[in-house]
């Protein structure tokens, strides 16, 4: 017996098991079936065995074939780290590789070894235990986060000590199951040619997430306890569009699912025809496509996606991902990349959006935090938040090609005061720039996202004193609705579809179209290529989302036409709810896409 | 035997980026490498050591070294404090 066996791994009668539907958020589309390979943290606890004492220096050889192992790993990581996702990152996989050969560690487990006759195993994780344990109990908080780089190196080496003496390793072709992953992980994983990947945790906007898209490795995210229920080498099918994984899934169920990611595989391949295409209705209607983008790693994918510019380049994960605000000149960098990233097209930098789910250090807790101090509301608080961003953003944006300056657009806008003080802290930024001799540019356009009800129904009032409106249907829908998503008890209520969230958009759209300005929606709506026809019914001229998604939405779009799409969307706002939208949808697009009906549908 | 103070400049402090690079500049000397804070003394040539260090920004250090290289190696290590570790000031 294997001390460190994960969970049971014995040969599991398919028959018997009955087929399990979990219903979790895809994050990244396509389909992928293939046996499971579970990769828990937990799965590496490490018991002590009885070795004889003859034994030791084999285990001393086997503690030194997983460091070796290891190290390599960690090798390629620091070296894909660095490229991806820049030198902050990759210093924490240097660090851990060191770890490896540190005599605090490397002596000490050998030490052990044959001292106590425990196995490898046993000795890694009582020697990496202490120390973390002393970590975990610091009163600082940044050294107790450092214990979970000690936790990454012990999983790490269990995992190697396990491979080593394991029968077969399951790695290539198969899907990951976890609880949760690193944007590392993920990374290593698609090298290896993993086909898919489930996690317990995570959201679709989690640096995990992101990095499975861009890497075009089917993703579901938010599947609580699944990681518990799944076994080595279980069937599972991964359904990155809706959301949806079936374990053990009876022979029927995996033909449709065979034939439905044939028809994915099909669509990715042909991909350079649709690219090449206009991204327009069948008459010629134009509608900008154009990409949500997060981090830096994600610029390549504007280009392979074919979005036409960046339409949400959403700041703050900037901040939250180093703990704190980066200074001027690192901003700077960065949005000075994005504006050469995007060329020849624009992009649209959203200042700071903290608040809600993303809580700034320096915030004190709030009852109902979503209805709090955020986006705009904080920077208008903070001027040592806005000011260097302002001029970042407006020293990058003199790289931007001359015809088209970059966008700004303000988060969580309730009131015009807002605005009206906004533009008076621009114009300070504007006198000390010009004062110190700075380059930048001032002729950027000035937009309000529009996901406060109160914006959407006073929109006439905005659109004098604003260049564009950027809805935001996720928070519209929110507080629409009084849903909040987030909530397990009442996320069921929680509807884009809603026709007084449509109502809102439309409304939104007429004052925006009387004074000729662009609206573009960038909701997660904007990704579901079902409801991209309604959207442009409704009048929205550009939609916004992560790259991937693009394409998918760019196939739907050239399938109709500009007047039947506004013939749904008066109809969608006649329904009575959400339901019965979502089948004027359904309908709508197996009349003028079979095919893609077929793919998109909830039951595949 | 020879010893410097330091202060640590860069924001974020000697965090694990900082920490990796230390023990790496360190083990390019063969000069012994200690990292003296607040009566707490660790090897500074382990990773694992210096990553136990508490030290934000603004905490002084002593660095003690001793062996044949140890004035070029104070130097090598005192530069990289002093560069706040290529990090924001």
């Amino acid at each position: 017996m294997d001390a460190l066996a994960p969970q049971p791994t014995a040969s599991t009668p398919v028959e018997g098991r009955p087929e399990l539907r979990v219903e979790g958020i895809g994050v990244a589309p396509g389909v992928a079936i293939g046996p499971a390979y579970l990769y828990a943290a937990g799965a590496y606890q490490a018991e002590p065995e009885e070795l004889d004492a003859t034994d030791t220096e084999a285990e001393v050889d086997r503690f030194e074939r997983a460091v070796a192992r290891s190290e390599r790993e960690l090798k390629k990581i620091t070296v894909v780290a660095r490229q991806k996702l820049g030198d902050g990152s990759a210093g924490i996989f240097d660090a851990q590789a060191l770890i490896l050969r540190d005599r605090q560690f490397y002596d000490a487990v050998v030490e052990h070894i044959r001292t106590h006759h425990g196995g490898a195993g046993w000795a890694v994780q009582s020697v990496l235990d202490e120390h973390r344990r002393r970590l975990e109990a610091s009163s600082n908080a940044s050294l107790r986060e450092r214990a979970a780089d000690f936790l990454d190196v012990q999983n790490r080496v269990l995992r190697n000590l396990q491979q080593g003496r394991a029968v077969s390793r399951i790695d290539e072709d198969t899907v990951v199951v976890a609880e949760n992953l690193t944007a590392a992980d993920v990374l290593l994983f698609s090298r290896r040619g993993v086909l898919g990947v489930v996690l317990d945790f995570g959201g679709p906007t989690s640096h995990v997430s992101i990095m499975a898209r861009a890497l075009g490795v089917p993703a579901v995210v938010s599947l609580h306890e699944l990681a518990e229920q799944v076994r080595h080498g279980d069937t599972l099918i991964v359904d990155g569009f809706s959301g949806t994984v079936i374990l053990n899934p009876t022979p029927e169920t995996l033909a449709r699912a065979e034939a439905k990611a044939e028809r994915f595989a099909r669509l990715a391949d042909d991909r350079s025809e649709v690219l090449a295409a206009p991204s327009a209705t069948r008459d010629g209607h134009t509608i900008g496509l154009q990409a949500n983008v997060e981090f830096r790693e994600e610029f390549p994918l504007l280009h392979e996606f074919g979005a036409e510019g960046i339409g949400l380049f959403r700041t703050e994960m900037l901040f939250l991902t180093q703990g704190r605000a980066l200074d001027e000149e690192q901003q700077q960098e960065v949005y000075r990349d994005a504006v050469l990233a995007s060329a020849p097209h624009p992009v649209t930098f959203r200042l700071l959006d903290l608040g809600g789910d993303k809580v700034l250090p320096m915030a004190r807790r709030e009852s109902n935090p979503f209805l709090g101090w955020r986006g705009l509301r904080i920077l208008l608080d903070k001027p040592d938040l806005l000011k260097p961003q302002l001029r970042a953003i407006l020293r990058a944006s003199a790289h931007a090609p001359e015809a088209v300056p970059p966008r700004m657009l303000l988060p969580m806008v309730s009131s015009l005061a807002e605005v009206r003080q906004f533009k008076r802290a621009l114009r300070a930024v504007y006198d000390d720039l010009q004062a110190e001799g700075v380059e930048h540019r001032r002729d950027l356009p000035l937009g309000i996202m529009v996901e406060v009800p109160a914006v959407a129904l006073l929109a006439d009032v905005f659109a004098k004193h604003v260049d564009f409106f950027s809805i935001g249907t996720n928070d519209l829908t929110q507080f629409t609705l009084a849903v909040d998503r987030g909530n397990d008890l009442v996320a069921g209520l929680y509807r884009e579809l809603h026709p007084a969230v449509l109502g809102l958009i439309a409304q939104t759209v007429a004052a925006a179209q009387a004074v000729g300005l662009p609206v573009s929606v960038c909701g997660e709506i904007a990704a579901d290529p079902r409801v991209t026809p309604l959207l442009v019914g409704l009048g929205v001229d550009t939609l916004s989302a992560s790259p991937a998604y693009l394409t998918l939405v760019k196939r739907v779009l050239r399938a109709f036409t500009l007047d039947e799409a506004q013939d749904l969307a008066r109809r969608a706002l006649r329904q009575a709810d959400a339901a019965d939208v979502r089948r004027l949808l359904d309908h709508f697009l197996a009349c003028h896409n079979r095919d893609l009906a077929a793919l998109l549908s909830l039951d595949d | 035997m020879l010893t410097r103070e330091v202060t640590v400049r860069n924001r974020a402090g000697v965090h694990t980026r900082p920490a990796s690079m230390i023990v790496r500049e360190a083990s390019r000397f063969a000069a012994e490498f200690f990292i003296r804070k607040d009566g707490y003394e660790i090897n500074g040539k382990s990773i694992i050591g210096v990553m136990t260090l508490a030290a934000e920004q603004g905490a002084t250090l002593d660095l003690l070294f001793d062996g044949p290289d140890e004035e070029a190696a104070a130097d090598a290590l005192e530069q990289l404090f002093e560069g706040g570790f290529g990090e924001a000031l």
